[in-house]
């Protein structure tokens, strides 16, 4: 009884200061109502609710079923061919790294009906699951496939009898991960592509009421569908891994697959490949090219016609305002990720407190949690910092967790014998090791931190390349929508291919190895 | 169950190359199994004895050197099921049932698991492991396990069985009890048999003779003939000649 009431009790008082202090109107003169007033709104309105439910569900579904099905053939092709995954890193990183908010617009612009909700979702599951899928193939027991060849299997039998079966763990576990972004990717499409029904919408449709009581119960219902999307898949993980353990550990890894040299070829096709891509489709889709730019089309909006140089002074201003608070906002996550690991490591009683409330903000969709920041904080650098940090501290407070707790007991024990206390102890050993695990951090926030900016940009602050964006949406100004996309996706490789190249150059030196 | 077939390894040289150094892994390691016979391979860790045995499967590219099983290419012989083996690991598909794990073979020969379910069913009670027909790895003790790989290594009713130190990760109580049933399903099924071992009282036990190893370069020093009486039980572990046949052994071992 008592462990159980320990658990139970944080979340708790933290609902009951949350009805208090909305009942006494004490934040931000009634900004955060009352879960009481919350709920009973939601109940006056649930006849909305079935139709905007519906839209999105059908929506994110459609979107993560179509974009795990490419992923995991990707994934396939990947691991059997090399040079298919050199050619193809560069389009991987893009869509990793690019702002789903950035493209919306683009999207909507260039297709129809439900399908710019499907891309988004699709697009916001791929690169996950393809990653997890790759993971999966590539880590599996060397023994049992000693085994498969000694009949003399050759690759393909040790794929199909191993490798696959073996893989659907990880798989299963990206799924888990994916089924959110989905669900994000879809009210994102919905809240900047317009038509009528989709949770996005309605959140849209109520934005200028000054309703808090709606808008959090949006947030919540939103909220609800991604955590139980994502509860759904770790439940089947959970019961598919039951049998899947490894018995014993393998010391030998299996031999990794490496080309010889990325020959230069390799490395100019996959810089081109996104474009190439971004090209066809535009071709395949027929798009007249007044909405769909062509990367040409994007160069001469910017550098060669007429207008080019009011669009650049116009581009650079956003850029000024948004890159530097981008930075601000990720160094910002990344400390309050550290703190929360160190903190995880001296108290654990503080992070069992705190993982519950902040595993519910990371399932909570960006667009629909930014109204009610808003509402809290205002229309100043406070939201935009508070969303970038909310959007960056918890991939990296996991990475940086897992560095510090796979130091192995035995040399955590070594200062411990001689008398240190947990912050010698912490110094000496957990936080040296935990260092590549904290690059990782960086390479993969670094993207969420400039999603995070412009949609804070976007809804609240109107400054930067969200306003910028959001402006040009508003013209019509179909030079400028691509040029915000393309130039958001670069600069998000660039954060990414800038924290990978500072990891390697830092590992190196320090003898460790990289994690994936 | 057809025929056995012999194994000959003439000349068998390799090198491992790694962050600068050179290590000769085996320099001409010849070594030639009888049809029928039980050869034991004991070496010291390192010495290069399991790299015979994965190179006899055609698992490791050599050097120099030539393998033959049944007059044959360790790739054709494989490919054509004339071999069985059973690793250091049990190597067991966690999510496959015991049956399915010693189907495994099977499978990847491209033969038809539904005839061979009596056979399989044999094979469990052979192993002592009746009733666990549908358990999951996981559920299994060391030893239990180690025993499905056994199985395994028999379903293709192989002419030749190779065995990298199967019973190296027991403890000593079930390690002469594995001995013992390993004796009696060897003499059942006649197979010839290739162990690589470093235990020097089951090499003695199981073997009709015993190639000795020394490492760096990995070689074969002596080749020991045990001249013990089959069927072989518990009490040989007492005999007087026995112990002869370990102290003259070990004493090869420690270069003597």
């Amino acid at each position: 009884m008592a462990p159980d009431l320990r658990r139970w009790l944080p979340p708790v008082l933290l609902l009951a200061a949350w009805e208090i202090a909305g009942q006494l109107d004490i934040v931000a003169s009634g900004a955060l109502p009352a879960l009481s007033e919350i709920l009973g709104r939601l109940w006056v309105d649930r006849a909305d609710y079935p139709a905007h439910v519906m839209a999105t569900l059908l929506a994110s579904g459609a979107g993560f079923a179509i974009g795990n099905l490419i992923a995991v053939l990707a994934g396939l092709l990947f691991v059997m061919s090399p040079v298919a995954e050199r050619l193809s890193r560069g389009l991987n990183i893009a869509i990793f790294a690019l702002p789903p908010i950035a493209i919306a617009p683009i999207l909507t612009l260039t297709l129809e009906g439900m399908t710019p909700r499907i891309v988004l979702a699709a697009l916001g599951v791929y690169f996950v699951t393809m990653q997890a899928t790759v993971t999966g193939l590539t880590h599996y027991d060397s023994r049992a496939a000693d085994v498969v060849r000694a009949y003399g299997g050759g690759r393909g039998a040790v794929l199909r009898l191993i490798r696959l079966r073996g893989a659907v763990p990880a798989i299963l576990s990206g799924f888990r991960v994916a089924a959110p972004n989905a669900v994000l990717g879809a009210i994102l499409a919905e809240f900047g592509g317009g038509g009528r029904f989709g949770l996005g919408a309605y959140l849209l449709g109520s934005l200028g009421r000054g309703e808090p009581d709606r808008l959090w119960g949006i947030g919540l219902v939103a909220t609800l569908i991604a955590g139980l999307s994502y509860a759904v898949f770790a439940l089947i993980s959970r019961r598919m891994l039951g049998a899947s353990i490894a018995l014993s550990l393998n010391p030998a890894a299996p031999p990794s697959v490496q080309l010889e040299q990325a020959s230069l070829l390799l490395v100019v096709g996959a810089v081109l490949m996104p474009f190439a891509v971004w090209w066809a489709i535009l071709w395949a889709l027929r798009v007249p090219e007044m909405l769909g730019k062509t990367p040409w089309g994007v160069v001469d909006y910017l550098f060669l016609a007429q207008t080019a140089p009011t669009a650049q002074a116009r581009l650079l201003a956003a850029l000024v305002q948004t890159l530097p608070i981008t930075l601000v906002g990720m160094a910002a996550g990344l400390a309050f990720a550290f703190a929360l690991a160190v903190a995880g490591r001296l108290t654990p009683a503080f992070t069992r407190a705190f993982l519950p409330v902040a595993l519910v903000t990371q399932t909570m969709p960006l667009v629909a949690l930014t109204p009610l920041l808003v509402l809290l904080l205002g229309r100043g650098t406070a939201v935009t910092l508070w969303i970038t940090i909310s959007v960056t501290f918890f991939p990296a407070y996991v990475m940086i967790a897992q560095g510090i707790a796979q130091v192995p007991r035995a040399a955590l024990e070594l200062p411990r014998a001689y008398g240190a206390t947990g912050w010698v102890e912490l110094r000496l050993v957990a936080l040296p090791a935990s260092i590549p695990w904290l690059f990782a951090a960086v390479r993969l926030t670094a993207p969420r931190a400039l999603l995070g900016v412009m949609i804070a940009e976007w809804l609240a602050t109107g400054r930067g390349l969200g306003n910028l964006l959001n402006q040009s949406r508003g013209y019509l100004d179909f030079g400028m929508i691509w040029t915000v996309a393309v130039v958001s996706v670069v600069i998000s490789v660039g954060f990414y291919l800038l924290a990978s190249w500072l990891e390697t150059l830092v590992l190196r030196r320090m003898g460790m190895a990289l994690r994936e | 169950m057809t025929a056995p077939a012999g194994i000959t390894l003439s000349g068998l040289s390799k090198t491992f190359h790694g962050r600068g150094k050179r290590v000769e892994a085996l320099r001409d390691v010849t070594l030639t199994c009888a049809p029928g016979s039980f050869t034991a391979l004991i070496g010291p860790s390192g010495c290069g004895k399991s790299t015979v045995l994965r190179a006899a499967l055609g698992l490791e590219p050599l050097e120099a050197g030539k393998v033959e099983i049944g007059g044959q290419t360790p790739q054709r012989a494989t490919a054509a099921g004339i071999t069985g083996v059973a690793f250091q690991d049990a190597g067991l598909l966690p999510w496959r049932t015991v049956t399915r794990n010693i189907a495994l073979p099977l499978e990847v020969l491209g033969r038809d698991v539904g005839p061979a379910a009596g056979r399989i069913r044999d094979l469990i009670a052979l192993v002592g492991l009746k009733g666990y027909e549908d358990a999951l790895p996981g559920e299994l003790s060391g030893g239990m396990r180690q025993r499905v790989a056994i199985a395994r290594a028999l379903v293709s009713e192989p002419r030749v069985l190779f065995l990298d130190e199967p019973f190296g990760a027991l403890d000593q109580i079930l390690r002469r009890q594995m001995n013992i049933e390993l004796q009696r399903i060897w003499a059942k099924t006649g197979v010839t048999t290739l162990l690589v071992t470093h235990g020097i009282d089951e090499a003695v036990f199981l073997a009709d003779r015993v190639a000795v190893m020394q490492s760096v370069p990995g070689r074969i020093v002596d080749v020991v003939d045990t001249d013990l009486p089959r069927p072989r039980d518990a009490a040989l572990f007492a005999a007087p000649h026995f112990h002869e046949l370990c102290d003259r052994i070990a004493g090869v071992l420690h270069g003597a």
